[in-house]
């Protein structure tokens, strides 16, 4: 037995996507110890999930996977084991939880039943549901998945990934699908776990703040590399690789300044090929050298010098930068400080819209949906959505309403745009009416039109000539900050965020009165959902629009509402000026949602 | 550790077969839907490619295939059999494609309706539809004919009755899968007029699948028109039909086999190539999305 519950060395991974073959794991050094829980932090397409299921030798067969490198887990070979070397270290060794427990539950079977197919005892099942947190564990035995909420189903996930006494749990995004609340108790749960069993986690995320939450070490990925891995405290307070201080500059907290655009990396210029012979990261890093373009960094001690050779690789803080540590850290104070927008101020200030109360751009009137659910047995179950929302918004003002799932903050956004019925109570929009920005952008954009032609649609009304229209489309892309050769693509020829994009430039061509967000970045990577968020600010004041933007996220509710209201089960429970609400809540519910906030501080 | 490192693509972890099946997949496809072309190209020009008259005696009896001037032989009659299959082919292979068609177009139009408005109109023509799925088929078919008379186009008339709620309910299936689709009610959002969301955002996602049910189908209509043939619900004699002509020569078949079995090797092609065709349809346009 080795002192070490996973050794990844030199491991190089491709796959086939769309028919093209890329390097997805380029040259990866990881050791997770006995005992420890390791943050692997990530943006979309880092190559962390790949990573995954590598070490769980569960790499997609029709990706036509090419693997070097070797990846033991406990004392076998990942990479070249047989299958039935395979399954056993997959029955024995590791557990696993998902991101989504609902699609890695069998619907079909109760869930004691899926625990029991890994204890082979039903007491011993019992014992571990209790284990994992999980009131009532004898009753809850016999339900199915669709029965449990979905952080109850992540903890029988949990009972199932221990139950084989692992001695590594791959946890991959567990927390992503959840409610604040109960992501921060899934942590928690974590933590418990190996506190228990003696286990060691893998925790894979793509925030920052969840991973330093409970991990000892934390490894940040970029393009199939580690740029940086060390002790948690390390990473987050002494950052060395300028993409570990991008995510956790273009991170938002609940102290981020209001009135400042927020951070962003710089966008992608540079094509794959380029991305490959240097450092990944060059073309987005604000301190690449002539260097960093033609030579891929080395994985290096970030101390150099005084501990080289003594240092204790486990835990020794790496680095795969050209530039000092001096350099990368000294730039960080150097602008510390974001450039305030003008434009970006509060317009609540100003004194002329307080004098001059014009009439206001949304008035909502004791709104009531209810929601008649069909289903089994003879009476018919009631949803209500809302009880009784009063809600007005002034022209101009942006509201924030923030809320758990369940809360009916999405139903509010899609009564007000005519999507979803009211039961009883009255919606009053001004003038130019309401436009939405949805959640999924890929999915709210109709795949097989050009966004030449989504854009076109809602011009139609206005009846210009092509050219004209075109000339306008042209516009509103040029506005939203994509070039106008966009226009004739798909959607799927897009990336998430230029997607989300193309749905506020449909929203915007024509400006309403009124702009409805529900949840617009919460699918995106931090520093995307930022540029974004910036946007919808600039737009807002550029268009003179009303927002009403609904989120899950503090953070963002504080950034983007002049005024935030929180909602739980259908009814607003407060509201106020958007600092106020964040930093003086006053109900018990703001308390314990704020209370559930993954914070890492203020970069020093 | 040196020795532990793998070639990169040790086999194991090599599927070659699988990419390469994929290729090969696509340009099997592509042959076979030239074949169906040219299928197509020769039923179109069956009267120009036929050697004789296909009604009219015009040699010996029964001549085996091969022989003088007949590559497929004569009937008992002295009919040369090439001349008659052509014509059936092309008979058989456009009653297919009319049939299909007017499933696509009747199905599709109770299918959009019913998906797009819902409600009592749906139930109403969804029960509709159950009771013509309920009904056996071919039997309304065969009473239809009986009923009208026997020729082809009555023929197709009583299938084309009984051939469209299979795509009906497909067609509303769909439809009302893509209308809960976000990007419906982001149209909707958006100020897309009814008719539009239905044709610009609903339709043209539901046309793939419509496509792929109706080559697939295609097989299925030959044997039914061949089988209502040979059982005597084609044209009348002495129309050259391939199901007619292998029921009238089946007396035959142990003494001059080709004649009853060349037609009914017409069949099998026909039959085979559609069901590949509908195959290769699926196939090309699964990798084109």
């Amino acid at each position: 037995m080795s002192d070490s519950a996973a050794r990844v060395e030199g491991l190089r991974v491709s796959l086939v996507r769309d028919g093209v073959r890329s390097d997805v794991l380029r040259g990866i050094d990881l050791t997770v110890g006995r005992g420890e829980i390791l943050g692997m932090v990530g943006e979309s397409g880092s190559g962390k999930s790949v990573l995954a299921l590598a070490m769980m030798g569960l790499l997609p067969v029709a990706a036509d996977p090419q693997v070097d490198g070797t990846i033991r887990v406990g004392d076998v070979d990942m990479v070249h084991g047989s299958p039935e070397q395979l399954r056993a270290v997959r029955r024995n060794e590791l557990g696993v939880i998902f991101q989504d427990p609902m699609t890695s539950l069998n619907p079909t079977m109760r869930v004691g039943a899926q625990i029991t197919e890994a204890t082979h005892d039903s007491a011993e099942s019992i014992r571990l549901m209790s284990a994992v947190g999980i009131a009532d564990a004898p009753l809850r035995f016999t339900v199915y998945p669709h029965e449990l909420s979905g952080g109850l189903r992540q903890r029988i996930m949990a009972a199932i990934a221990v139950a084989g006494r692992p001695s590594l749990i791959i946890a991959d995004e567990p927390t992503t699908a959840l409610d604040v609340t109960v992501q921060a108790q899934v942590l928690d749960l974590l933590r418990e776990l190996r506190d228990e069993f003696g286990c060691s986690v893998m925790l894979i995320t793509h925030d920052l703040a969840v991973a330093a939450q409970i991990a000892d070490r934390v490894a940040v990925m970029y393009a199939g590399r580690i740029a940086e891995i060390g002790a948690t405290e390390e990473i987050i307070h002494r950052p060395t690789h300028p993409y570990t201080v991008g995510l956790l500059r273009s991170r938002l907290s609940l102290d981020t300044p209001r009135d400042r655009r927020l951070l962003t990396l710089r966008p992608e210029t540079a094509s794959a090929a380029e991305r490959m012979k240097g450092c990944a990261y060059h073309s987005r890093c604000p301190l690449a050298v002539e260097r960093c373009a033609t030579e891929q960094p080395p994985l290096a001690p970030a101390s150099q010098g005084d501990t080289a050779g003594t240092a204790d690789t486990a835990t020794e803080h790496l680095r795969a930068c050209w530039r000092t540590v001096a350099d990368v850290q000294g730039y960080t104070h150097e602008t510390s400080d974001a450039t305030p927008i003008a434009s970006l101020a509060r317009p609540g200030a100003s004194a002329d819209t307080t004098a001059t109360p014009a009439a206001p751009a949304v008035r909502i009137t004791d709104l009531t949906t209810v929601f008649a659910l069909k289903g089994g047995g003879r009476r018919k179950r009631q949803v209500h959505a809302l009880r009784g929302v009063d809600l007005t918004v002034a022209a101009g003002e942006a509201v924030s309403i923030v809320g758990e799932s369940g809360s009916g903050k999405s139903t509010l956004l899609r009564v007000i745009a005519g999507l979803a019925p009211a039961t009883t109570g009255r919606v009053e929009l001004a003038g130019r009416g309401a436009q939405m920005v949805f959640q999924d952008a890929g999915s709210s954009l109709t795949p097989w039109l050009t966004v030449g032609d989504i854009l076109r649609e809602r011009l139609r009304p206005a009846k210009l000539d092509r050219a004209a229209a075109s000339r306008r489309i042209g516009d509103a892309l040029e506005a939203i900050g994509l070039p106008e050769t966009v226009a004739a693509l798909r959607p799927a020829q897009l990336s998430g965020g230029q997607r989300q994009r193309v749905a506020l430039a449909r929203a915007t061509i024509i400006p309403p009165s009124v702009l409805l967000c529900d949840e617009p970045t919460s699918a995106l990577d931090a520093s995307l959902a930022a540029s974004v968020l910036n946007l919808i600010r600039e737009l807002r004041r550029s268009l003179d629009m009303t927002v009403l933007f609904v989120t899950h996220d503090l953070a963002v509710a504080r950034l983007m509402g002049d005024r935030v209201v929180v909602m739980t089960e259908g009814t607003i429970v407060e509201s106020g000026d958007a600092d106020d609400v964040i930093h003086h809540p006053e109900h018990p519910y703001t308390r314990s949602l704020l209370a559930s906030v993954p914070d890492i501080g203020v970069l020093s | 550790m040196s020795a532990a490192v793998p070639e990169v693509g040790s086999r194991r972890f090599r599927m070659p077969a699988a990419t390469l099946g994929a290729h090969a997949g696509t340009r099997l496809s592509v042959v076979i839907l030239v074949a169906l072309g040219i299928l197509t190209l020769v039923a179109l020009f069956a009267r120009v490619l036929t050697p004789y008259d296909p009604v009219q005696p015009i040699g010996a009896l029964n001549l085996a295939p091969g022989s003088d001037g007949h590559p497929l032989g004569t009937d008992s009659i002295g009919r040369d059999i090439l001349s008659r299959t052509l014509i059936g082919v092309q008979v058989s292979w456009f009653s297919s494609l009319v049939i299909v068609a007017s499933g696509l177009v009747i199905g599709g139009i109770v299918g959009i309706a019913a998906g797009v408005f819902g409600g009592w109109l749906d139930a109403l023509l969804m029960r509709f539809t159950d009771l013509f799925l309920a009904l056996p088929g071919t039997l309304v078919a065969i009473a239809i004919v009986a009923a009208l008379g026997y020729n082809l186009q009555n023929t197709l008339i009583g299938i084309a009755v009984v051939w469209w709620p299979y795509y009906a309910r497909i067609i509303r299936g769909e439809v009302k899968s893509f209308a809960a689709r976000p990007h419906v009610e982001a149209a909707r959002v958006a100020g897309a007029s009814r008719t539009r969301v239905v044709f610009r955002h609903i339709v043209p996602g539901v046309v793939p699948t419509a496509i792929v049910t109706a080559s697939l189908d295609i097989g299925n209509v030959v044997l039914l028109l061949a089988g209502l043939s040979f059982l005597g619900l084609g044209q009348p004699a002495p129309a050259p039909e391939l199901g007619a002509d292998t029921a009238r020569n089946l007396s035959q078949l142990l003494s001059e086999w080709w004649v009853p079995v060349i037609p009914g090797l017409a069949v099998l092609v026909l039959s085979l190539l559609s069901n590949l065709g509908g195959d290769a349809v699926r196939t090309l346009l699964a990798r084109r999305r």
